[in-house]
């Protein structure tokens, strides 16, 4: 919870003198810590550095003594998996109280990564024109999949964006955007939702900020990082339809895409992967047994045709399961569309897109062993979702005069 | 009027009541007067009532029109003032969401507090203006307001039953039981059983019938519903025990990712 004055100083420095860059460390485990202070010293060996973390490492942080580090501490929050709304309201008081030049946000997992991140994030934002660096991570195929499902996709058709992780845990801000941050962030934590996810590219799509991501390469991931996905997928997609309705006046406003510059979507070149049928068996059954159970749902939100494709998806065999790109653009729009126009419940809403999250989940795995790059299929499912994304306007405007 | 009924009612009575002439009486005479007494109590009834019944309905359809004013002022003064705009930036991403815009939901229960407003005035007015019809205040009026009460308790017993039933038919097929369907049936006919039984007793039609055809039907449903729940998830159950005996410090927010069979790389959906 975020207090009025929540910045206490662990040094005696001047709290104005100007520092160059502000490093929040958000839910960075203690055993970590060493090896992220090591990183940034041998980054920023001439800058300036404040370090803020909270209360219960900063115990810790003392003990790693470098001249041009400067350690606060921060309340501690809640952020056990991503970035929360009280972590950028943090950000920006400090930022603001010590004048910083720029922001770098490390999350969970970030002790994992390479100096030369590091430096990669905070020198996009501190000698080029970015307002919000993002961080780039070069996970397995069968890694990030609710990313590569609905929050890529959705965010790249509708708020044109290319960065491949809008939920990164690790960024890069200038003061400017911190303040947006902070100012979107605030009207959660003013009503007790500060563990809500925030949409930094959508606010800077919004604001018209600069946004480039940065290759982090492959961060380190526990077995035990998990988390679950009955909670966290309604968790994020809700907020992610709160912000997208929030922000409907600008994306219904057609835009045309840069074009990809970079090869860094190449990566992930076929990699030898198990046995599909056995990987998706569970999936399949929580798809199966959901279409056999929560039809009266399904059809309060999705249209006939939706339904007819789901009603064959159900019946195909393991080996020739594949969910048409088109099929799941518009599943998600049509749930999208239901949270907008509260067709039912927003907790039930939501609990009925995860099986369907598993059935594409599934029908990905099934591509990606049968040659295809994942890559190359997720490009696929964002393609997708920008050819349909006449079809959400359309219902987005005429809800009830809209027949598809 | 009241008042004129009566006297006129009064003025045929006396006469009528007793028999002019015993030679004459015979059984068209007598059922004559039975039949005069008969319309004079319901027509002393009718009277009783009438101020009552009007007073009802006149309460009813003033604060019903009162209740549509309000409304439409709202229903302007709210979309003049953004007020939706408002609780939607200071409502945030979660929590309640009603399938209404706020200023629909401020609009209709303002309408709806003033035909309920109505309904009171009008049952205490009817009640009032009764008070002196013996029999009938014991019995009808009464049971007229506990008919209300038992319709509300009945709507919001229907509208929990499907939600309870919906979330709990979700959360089953999320946790991929495979009884989930009939998990979620057993809820909602636990929560109409109650609903039922609930309205009943506040009838008090069948008293500890009632009570007893109750208890019998919903230990009735909670048994059946343990021992299926019980015999189909034994596996489950101990899988959860013996994980939770293995992993004795894991909280229940972080679940390993799905475990895959051959494959070198688990998949993890975030």
């Amino acid at each position: 919870m975020v207090t009025a004055n929540p910045i206490s100083e662990n040094t005696a420095c001047s709290a104005r003198s100007g520092a160059g860059l502000l490093v929040l460390l958000v839910g960075i485990p203690s055993d970590q810590l060493e090896s992220v202070l090591a990183n940034l010293a041998s980054c920023f060996p001439m800058k300036e550095l404040i370090v803020a973390s909270h209360d219960a490492i900063s115990d810790a942080l003392p003990a790693f003594s470098h001249r041009s580090i400067r350690f606060v501490t921060t309340p501690a929050t809640n952020a056990s998996w991503t970035l929360t709304a009280d972590d950028f309201v943090n950000a920006w008081q400090l930022a603001e109280k010590h004048d910083a030049h720029a922001i770098l946000m490390l999350g969970p997992g970030s002790g994992t990564l390479h100096a030369s991140a590091l430096s990669g994030l905070a020198d996009s934002v501190i000698t080029t024109q970015t307002d919000l660096a993002v961080a780039y991570y070069d996970l397995p195929p069968h890694t990030g999949l609710v990313n590569s499902a609905i929050l890529y996709p959705l965010t790249r058709a509708l708020f044109d964006s290319r960065v491949r992780f809008p939920l990164a845990v690790d960024l890069g801000l200038s003061p400017r955007m911190a303040e947006r941050m902070a100012g979107a962030a605030r009207r959660f934590t003013q009503s007790n939702l500060g563990e809500t996810p925030l949409w930094p590219l959508n606010e800077a799509a919004v604001a018209r900020f600069n946004v480039d991501q940065f290759d982090v390469g492959s961060p380190h991931q526990t077995q035990s990082a998990g988390p679950d996905l009955n909670t966290i997928l309604p968790l994020v997609t809700g907020a992610l339809f709160s912000d997208i309705e929030a922000k409907a006046a600008f994306w219904q406003r057609f835009r045309s895409l840069p074009l990809e510059s970079d090869d860094i979507f190449n990566r992930n070149a076929q990699e030898p992967l198990g046995d599909a049928a056995a990987e998706i068996a569970p999936m399949l059954q929580a798809f199966r047994l959901a279409h056999t159970n929560l039809q009266e749902v399904w059809s309060l939100v999705l249209p006939p045709h939706s339904l007819l494709g789901l009603k064959r998806l159900a019946a195909a065999e393991a080996a020739t399961f594949c969910m048409p790109d088109s099929l799941w653009a518009r599943i998600v729009y049509d749930f999208l569309l239901a949270y907008r126009l509260r067709t039912i419940n927003r907790g039930h809403l939501l609990g009925a897109l995860i099986p369907l999250y598993l059935g594409w989940a599934a029908s990905h795995i099934n591509i990606t062993a049968s040659g295809v790059n994942a890559e190359s299929h997720i490009e696929a499912v964002a393609t997708a979702f920008e050819n349909e994304k006449t079809y959400l306007v359309s219902r987005w405007r005429w809800p009830d005069r809209f027949n598809p | 009027m009241q008042n004129v009924l009566a006297t006129m009612l009064a003025l045929d009575t006396p006469q009528g009541a007793q028999p002019l002439n015993a030679d004459n009486t015979s059984i068209w005479t007598q059922m004559s007067e039975a039949l005069h007494q008969s319309l004079y109590r319901v027509l002393s009834l009718l009277i009783a009532i009438l101020p009552g019944i009007l007073a009802f309905v006149a309460a009813i359809v003033v604060l019903t029109l009162i209740g549509m004013l309000l409304s439409a002022l709202l229903r302007r003064g709210l979309t003049a003032a953004k007020f939706d705009d408002h609780v939607a930036r200071g409502r945030g991403s979660v929590g309640w969401s009603p399938t209404v815009s706020p200023t629909v939901l401020v609009a209709r229960i303002s309408f709806w507090a003033c035909v309920v407003l109505g309904l009171i005035i009008g049952v205490s007015a009817f009640d009032a203006s009764y008070a002196t019809a013996a029999n009938f205040t014991h019995s009808l009026l009464p049971f007229l307001t506990r008919v209300v009460g038992a319709a509300l308790l009945l709507i919001a017993g229907t509208l929990s039953a499907r939600f309870l039933a919906r979330s709990v038919l979700i959360a089953a097929v999320n946790a991929q039981l495979q009884y989930a369907r009939f998990l979620s049936l057993g809820v909602k006919w636990l929560m109409l059983v109650l609903t039922a039984a609930m309205a009943l007793d506040h009838l008090q039609i069948g008293g500890h019938v009632v009570e007893l055809a109750f208890g019998i039907l919903f230990g009735g449903i909670v048994l059946t519903l343990a021992l299926a729940v019980g015999l189909g998830s034994r596996d489950l159950v101990s899988r959860s025990l013996e994980s939770h005996a293995e992993h004795p410090s894991e909280s229940g927010f972080a679940i390993p990712p799905t475990p895959t069979a051959g494959s070198s790389e688990p998949i993890r959906h975030f």
